[in-house]
């Protein structure tokens, strides 16, 4: 069965129609846009930072199979057990056998966008383990089912209201409970029980460091804290692109992550994780689910580079009227765009063109991925592989070959205005013509350039 | 020097005046310019659909029309950047690589090419917006960009500055995209509109008589926005300006 | 062959030309002040405190007088009595009816107004220092370093502690239609008495 390509177009239609979401949405994010803008003001070292990021992270993909095996010979040195999963299917069954061989029934976990790639709580909830996440925001979004709009606020689309209703539901708290601070004490209150009863706990990771056998995980909640200091077993979850070769080059991240992120110059806690505590256990999972095969694409490998801030998003236009949910994808967003057809080519090749190309997603990138152009690259290879509609394809196939004879062109051109100007309006904007539905028409002229160039100013032009 | 004038498709059948005025300007500055009867479109809208073959025929067009001159300009940065960055449907000949080399914006062609410093036949008193196309900032680099916290700086602005009466409005956000992005204003037409009446909002509420660009593609799309939602801003490209419009 | 020589396998046969992507020099860049002054600004934009002592105040005095209703106030310092010492709590259960935790950090950061804590500081109980309710963090001017890059590169915790967290602030979350609220899930509050 063909898989259907996701309708972004549609979803972010609905999305704006409710007026009170998308504003919110919209003027938040934005401001998270400003804020991160106050904090490169701050620095005059802001540009030099991520060119070194970027510099960085390059040279750290190509030598990537090198500083893999530094990192796990550290690691394992240090007494963490490193296991290597090829997908996601893998990597949920490695996490089975881990919690199975320790009897652990209850898992806690913080955010980790990682899982959420290999849908881990689909796999491990049949088999009796019971997944609670940590952080408010991915939360909420498990309890409404749903996946997190944002990669790092995963419920921003929804309002105190929204909120209120799914943890009455679930935490029977007031309804009508419209205080954030009482409804943050809610999830305190429920999670804190849960936290200390767990028989594990998981994180995800934002950092592997080759040098020390270190991961860095970097959080606001403290439920990462949490979740691996409470149980004694603790699971780490990473993508193996989130590598940096020396402890020293972590300095360049942590300053530039939040920042970009949040527009807040560090997270609350920065957490570096070497080994496993005392009377503890700790295992990392190394997920690759196409990375390697990523690296190998020559347009496409340096959206590996990405440390997980959501800048992209938040400066998109496209993203903030249209809401995370409306990619259909566990990325959304710029970033989202460029790595989702990777994982699925034909689900995801709307995504590329659900974009003006403005750039300014690749400005914003503090490891300056070059998004907007890997945007075009993309919309090649998926008109290449046949991946556009059938009607997109007919009119640009159409309109490539008018656009090669002269003559032809003239006829159809001066039809457009005489159009224009003779039809009724109902003809105009009916729906067969999308630009009329919230847009006039542009107006009907006289004359098009080329008919007063001719008229004006040709007899004192030499021969065509 | 010779020029070649290149009119883009939507210049032509919708707003002629943007293309007039640009010819006229140029002449008035003295510059000899020549408009090949024979050109069509310069293969962007297929390009960026990702069909790159079915802009070969048009590219190959364009450089059969304009290889001859010294310089070929054009009032508009999407074009432009596409000329210069994008345009390799087509072996890339002697000719093709002069053709890509040689063209300018309008803008950047009378800021750095002529260093006009003045339009005395101008002038302008109304309080404008001026909107910088995300081709012409982000590709063109003809104003400074506000992700990078770079010094400021705007071509255009330097010379509509030149304008007599002219004053400026700034909207909260400048440099966000008005949403038309070519075939995104149809393929997603629900976000491009939004997109579009956010933009022209902004600009009226900061008090913007016109929105002047250097891009009518851009103003095709506000324009249809703002007339559709009943704001009441008017739309004039920099050429009309500088050209020595009134209103 | 098993997943991790796939994966090796394959990243071998896909990866860029290393030549062509060397590694730059460690990065010590930024402003370099390592002052008390700079710490305090930083802290108090990510919402610590100053626990400020009063004319004859004590630890003991200024704690009381800031948390009046803290009923199990555990110390992981030996110069601080308590109503506990950490060394006397055996697990995170009972760890998690703390109020207030006071603790010493080995250093902190100017630029971030972050301090560390590892297991050295906690007795190996690790949770303790994000189930009690407060925390209130000994630190002296001397073992301040300028910022992040100067962090990394001068403090050999990093290289030896199993878990090591930089804490800026009390934990907070903006998850909820962007309203920040600060005491999310860990400490509802970081304090700095300095010494």
């Amino acid at each position: 069965m063909k898989v259907k390509p996701v309708n972004h177009a549609k979803a972010a239609e609905e999305f704006l129609e409710d007026a009170p979401h998308l504003t919110f949405h919209d003027e938040r994010l934005w401001d998270m846009r400003q804020k991160r803008d106050q904090q490169m003001h701050l620095l005059p070292e802001w540009q030099d930072l991520r060119t070194r990021a970027s510099e960085i992270k390059e040279h750290t993909l190509a030598n990537l199979p090198e500083y893999l095996e530094q990192f796990e010979a550290n690691a394992k040195k240090n007494g963490i057990h490193v296991h290597w999963a090829a997908d996601g299917a893998e990597h949920n069954r490695i996490v089975g056998e881990i919690l199975e061989k320790h009897g652990a029934k209850s898992l806690i976990k913080s955010k980790s966008m990682v899982t959420e790639e290999c849908d881990m709580r689909a796999y491990l909830e049949p088999r009796g383990v019971t997944v609670t996440e940590t952080d408010l925001g991915e939360r909420i979004q498990q309890l409404d089912d749903q996946l997190p709009s944002h990669i790092v606020v995963p419920a921003v689309h929804k309002l105190v209201p929204d909120v209120a209703k799914i943890f009455a539901k679930n935490y029977h708290t007031d309804p009508n409970d419209n205080d954030p601070q009482s409804l943050a004490e809610a999830q305190r209150m429920a999670a804190r029980p849960v936290i200390l009863t767990a028989d594990a706990g998981m994180t995800g990771g934002n950092f592997l460091v080759a040098e020390t056998g270190t991961f860095v995980v970097c959080t606001n909640e403290g439920n990462a804290d949490l979740s691996s200091t409470v149980p004694n077993l603790h699971i780490a979850t990473l993508g193996i692109e989130r590598l940096v070769p020396r402890m020293a080059d972590l300095g360049v991240f942590v300053r530039l992550l939040s920042r970009s992120a949040l527009g807040s110059p560090i997270t609350q806690y920065t957490t570096h994780f070497r080994g496993p505590q005392k009377g503890g256990e700790m295992h990392i999972v190394l997920v690759d689910n196409g990375r390697s095969t990523r690296l190998g694409m020559e347009e496409f490998w340096t959206s590996l580079k990405c440390i997980r801030c959501g800048a992209c998003m938040n400066t998109c236009p496209v993203y903030r009227r249209s809401g995370g949910l409306s990619y259909g994808a566990v990325y959304s967003g710029p970033i989202g765009a460029i790595i989702d057809p990777t994982f699925n080519e034909r689900k995801y090749s709307t995504l590329p063109f659900a974009s003006t190309m403005n750039g300014s997603c690749t400005n914003v990138c503090p490891v300056k991925i070059n998004i907007h152009e890997q945007l075009y690259k993309w919309r090649r290879v998926l008109a290449e592989h046949h991946e556009l509609p059938f009607v997109k394809r007919e009119i640009m196939h159409m309109a490539g070959k008018l656009m090669g004879q002269p003559k032809l062109y003239r006829t159809a051109i001066n039809g457009t205005e005489v159009a224009l100007s003779t039809m009724p309006r109902f003809v105009l904007y009916n729906w067969l013509n999308p630009w009329g539905k919230h847009r006039e028409l542009p107006h009907p002229v006289k004359q098009t350039f080329h008919s007063w160039y001719k008229q004006n100013r040709l007899k004192k032009d030499k021969a065509q | 020097m010779k020029i070649g004038l290149f009119i883009p498709c939507y210049i032509d059948a919708f707003y002629p005046n943007a293309g007039i005025a640009t010819l006229e300007l140029l002449e008035k500055l003295g510059q000899d310019v020549e408009y090949p009867m024979d050109q069509t479109c310069c293969g962007q809208p297929m390009a960026n659909s990702g069909c790159n073959s079915d802009a070969a025929a048009a590219e190959a067009l364009f450089v059969r029309n304009f290889a001859k001159y010294d310089a070929i300009v054009m009032p508009s940065g999407s074009c432009t950047h596409h000329v210069r960055d994008n345009f390799d449907a087509i072996p890339q000949t002697e000719d093709v690589k002069h053709v890509r080399k040689n063209t300018y914006e309008l803008v950047e062609f009378l800021h750095d090419i002529l260093k006009v410093d003045a339009f005395p036949w101008a002038e302008f008193p109304h309080k404008v917006g001026l909107h910088n196309s995300c081709g012409t900032l982000r590709a063109l680099r003809t104003a400074s960009m506000s992700e990078l916290g770079e010094p400021f700086f705007s071509k255009p602005m330097d010379l509509l500055s030149k304008v007599k009466g002219i004053t400026f409005a700034t909207p909260k956000r400048p440099d966000e995209c008005c949403g038309f992005g070519g075939t995104f204003s149809v393929t997603e037409e629900a976000i491009s509109a939004r997109m579009g009446l956010d933009k022209v909002r902004d600009h009226h509420n900061a008090g913007a008589e016109y929105i002047v660009s250097a891009d009518t593609s851009c103003m095709m799309h506000q324009q249809g926005c703002a007339e559709r939602n009943g704001v009441p801003i008017r739309f004039i490209h920099i050429a009309e300006i500088l050209n020595g419009a009134r209103a | 062959m098993s997943s991790r020589d796939t994966i090796l396998a394959t990243l071998r046969a896909n990866r860029p030309d290393p030549a062509a992507h060397p590694l730059p020099p460690v990065a010590m860049l930024g402003d370099m002040d390592k002052g008390r002054d700079r710490f305090e600004n930083s802290l108090q934009i990510l919402g610590g405190q100053i626990l400020m002592p009063q004319e004859g105040d004590t630890l003991a005095t200024a704690i009381a007088r800031r948390f009046p209703d803290a009923k199990v106030i555990c110390s992981a310092v030996p110069d601080f009595e308590g109503t506990i010492r950490i060394e006397e709590i055996e697990s995170p259960q009972q760890a998690a009816a703390t109020d207030v935790l006071v603790v010493r950090s080995p250093f902190g950061i100017a630029e971030m107004g972050s301090i560390y804590l590892s297991e050295a500081q906690l007795n190996n109980l690790n949770s303790a220092a994000h189930l009690t309710q407060h925390i209130v963090v000994i630190l002296s001017e001397e073992n301040l370093t300028a910022n992040m890059h100067t962090a990394y590169l001068e403090r050999p915790e990093f290289h030896t502690a199993n878990y090591g967290v930089l804490m800026s602030g009390p934990s907070a979350t903006a998850d909820i239609q962007g309203v920040l609220i600060r005491g999310a899930q860990g400490v509802r509050s970081l304090s700095i008495w300095w010494e």
